[in-house]
């Protein structure tokens, strides 16, 4: 038995500290504990989520590289426990809890099997690590959480079972309009027909189009917003601590990915001036799946109290995660950003707009225009008329 | 290709670079000469590892440019894809809002100075 299994099976209660004795309110992805009369609820809930953590004796990565992800994986594990969550969501739904000794939902098999460690696992660490590839990082490089988050991206395209939308929200701006696209296309087959319709110019081509549309109507695609965001340079600016908390309070949550200093941990909630993590830092034996798809669960789940850390030790880079199942959801959620917006103190992470803002698409068009060479491009908005200042113009 | 010609000589801090008074100056006279134009240097965060250096430190702004365009172009001259991390800090503590007009950010951030400071970074990596 080594040492990582030790840790897990009998220091358990020994080496974590309990969850703390306060008043102060427990938020755990979207749901307020009282400490004090509901511990066990709060550890139920924590054991619950989906707890990916560094593995061993696995089938090498690409079929010649890494057996194990120790020492590297650790921001690919919180992608996975943050995708993880989503699927629960999606799938089992966020008040589903997990009993060691029930009988498992097929649902929950079919979500923990998109994780084991091979390669043909929807989002395994093998799938991950080599879709990496394509974002700079070779296989056994280390990530942040916007190279963890473009990744799950692409691979949720694949899962046909799921039908995410997973978002990447750049440069810390929300564009509802692109949303309701990514969410609802037949949006946009519709408008298509209805075009044609007007135009009393219907040929086959957009019938399949309108036909297709009918297909899939009303049915929103359940959405993983992912917002890569940072808070500081070197440390957390105290500004958005009580951002970041109320982040943790949305029914919508799915947590942060982040971690300290080059750490990566899942961030589930906090207590008073404490987040409250899962840390994918145990290597644990690969686990096969059984003959019958059933997968040994027991290494799925963290059945000790949650680890906890001082907000301030937030290193400033982060991703925040919510799931919306429905376009009510998402629009709730709308509302509560911008509601906590416009309240005093704390500084918002991001920003919320309705629609793309046209004056980018302008500087956009400009700069695409293939007529000039990158140097005359360049000049229109750097005249360099002072030999120290570059002066731009609109 | 990201235009990198000019390597960065000077690895100080503009701000250590040049006293206050000349700063000051320098603002002075760029103010009187460019009225509609704000004073921002730009630095790149000294323990940024994956966006390259500009070969310009300051930089004349339309009041009427929106931080949303401004950061397009500097994302469009590193030759950033959209999907890569880009943040600036205003004054090296938050990021501004897309939508703010830097005459907006200007008139909350500027320096006694009477420059506009700003440090842009990418995000950290973990593994261990």
């Amino acid at each position: 038995m080594d040492a990582a299994t030790l840790t897990y099976d009998t220091l358990r209660f020994g080496e974590f500290e309990d969850f703390p004795d306060t008043s102060e309110p427990v938020w755990i992805l979207g749901k307020e504990y009282n400490a004090l009369t509901e511990k066990d609820d709060i550890l139920s809930d924590v054991t619950s989520r989906l707890w990916f953590t560094y593995r061993k004796n696995f089938p090498p990565i690409g079929g010649t590289g890494p057996t194990s992800d120790t020492g590297w994986g650790c921001m690919l594990r919180c992608g996975q426990m943050i995708l993880g969550e989503a699927l629960l969501c999606r799938h089992l739904g966020r008040n589903w809890r997990w009993n060691r000794d029930e009988k498992q939902r097929e649902e929950y098999i079919s979500i923990l099997n998109a994780f084991i460690d091979k390669k043909d696992s929807y989002y395994s660490i093998h799938q991950i690590a080599q879709m990496g590839v394509g974002e700079g990082k070779p296989i056994g490089q280390w990530y942040g959480p916007n190279t963890v988050a473009q990744v799950l991206k692409k691979l949720a395209v694949f899962d046909t079972w799921s039908r995410l939308v997973v978002h990447v929200a750049m440069d810390n701006t929300v564009v509802i309009e692109e949303i309701k696209r990514l969410c609802m296309p037949w949006l946009d087959a519709a408008e298509a027909c209805g075009d044609a319709e007007a135009g009393g110019d219907l040929n086959g081509c957009l019938e399949g189009a309108c036909a297709m549309a009918e297909e899939e109507t009303a049915l929103w695609r359940p959405l993983v917003l992912l917002i890569p965001l940072r808070l500081g340079l070197s440390d957390i600016n105290e500004a958005y601590i009580e951002t970041l908390k109320q982040c943790f309070m949305l029914p919508q949550s799915l947590g942060v990915i982040g971690g300290k200093p080059n750490s990566a941990h899942y961030f589930i909630g906090y207590v008073g001036e404490e987040l409250i993590y899962l840390d994918p830092h145990t290597t644990q034996p690969a686990v096969d799946p059984c003959e019958d798809s059933q997968v040994p669960d027991e290494t799925y789940h963290c059945q000790h109290p949650p680890c906890r850390m001082h907000i301030c030790e937030l290193d400033p880079s982060i991703a925040a995660g919510f799931f919306c199942r429905t376009e009510d959801e998402f629009d709730d959620w709308c509302m509560r950003i911008r509601r906590l917006s416009c309240r005093r103190g704390g500084l918002p992470m991001f920003e919320l707009v309705d629609s793309q803002p046209c004056h980018m698409v302008s500087v956009d068009v400009l700069n695409l225009t293939p007529d000039f060479s990158d140097s005359d491009r360049l000049e229109r908005f750097f005249d360099s008329e002072d030999e120290e200042f570059e002066i731009l113009s609109l | 290709m990201p235009p990198l010609e000019k390597p960065q000589l000077q690895n100080k801090p503009f701000k250590l670079r040049k006293s206050f008074a000349t700063r000051r100056q320098e603002v002075a006279g760029i103010r009187a000469k460019f009225p509609n134009k704000i004073p921002v240097i730009i630095e790149r965060f000294d323990r940024e590892k994956f966006l390259p250096p500009l070969d310009k430190t300051k930089f004349l702004v339309p009041h009427e440019l929106s931080m949303t365009q401004f950061i397009t172009i500097i994302r469009n001259r590193m030759a950033l894809l959209p999907t890569q991390a880009f943040y600036l800090l205003v004054n090296n503590s938050g990021l501004s809002s897309m939508s703010l007009t830097m005459a907006q950010v200007y008139k909350d951030h500027q320096d006694e100075d009477g420059f506009l400071y700003m440090t842009y970074a990418s995000q950290e990596m973990f593994g261990r």
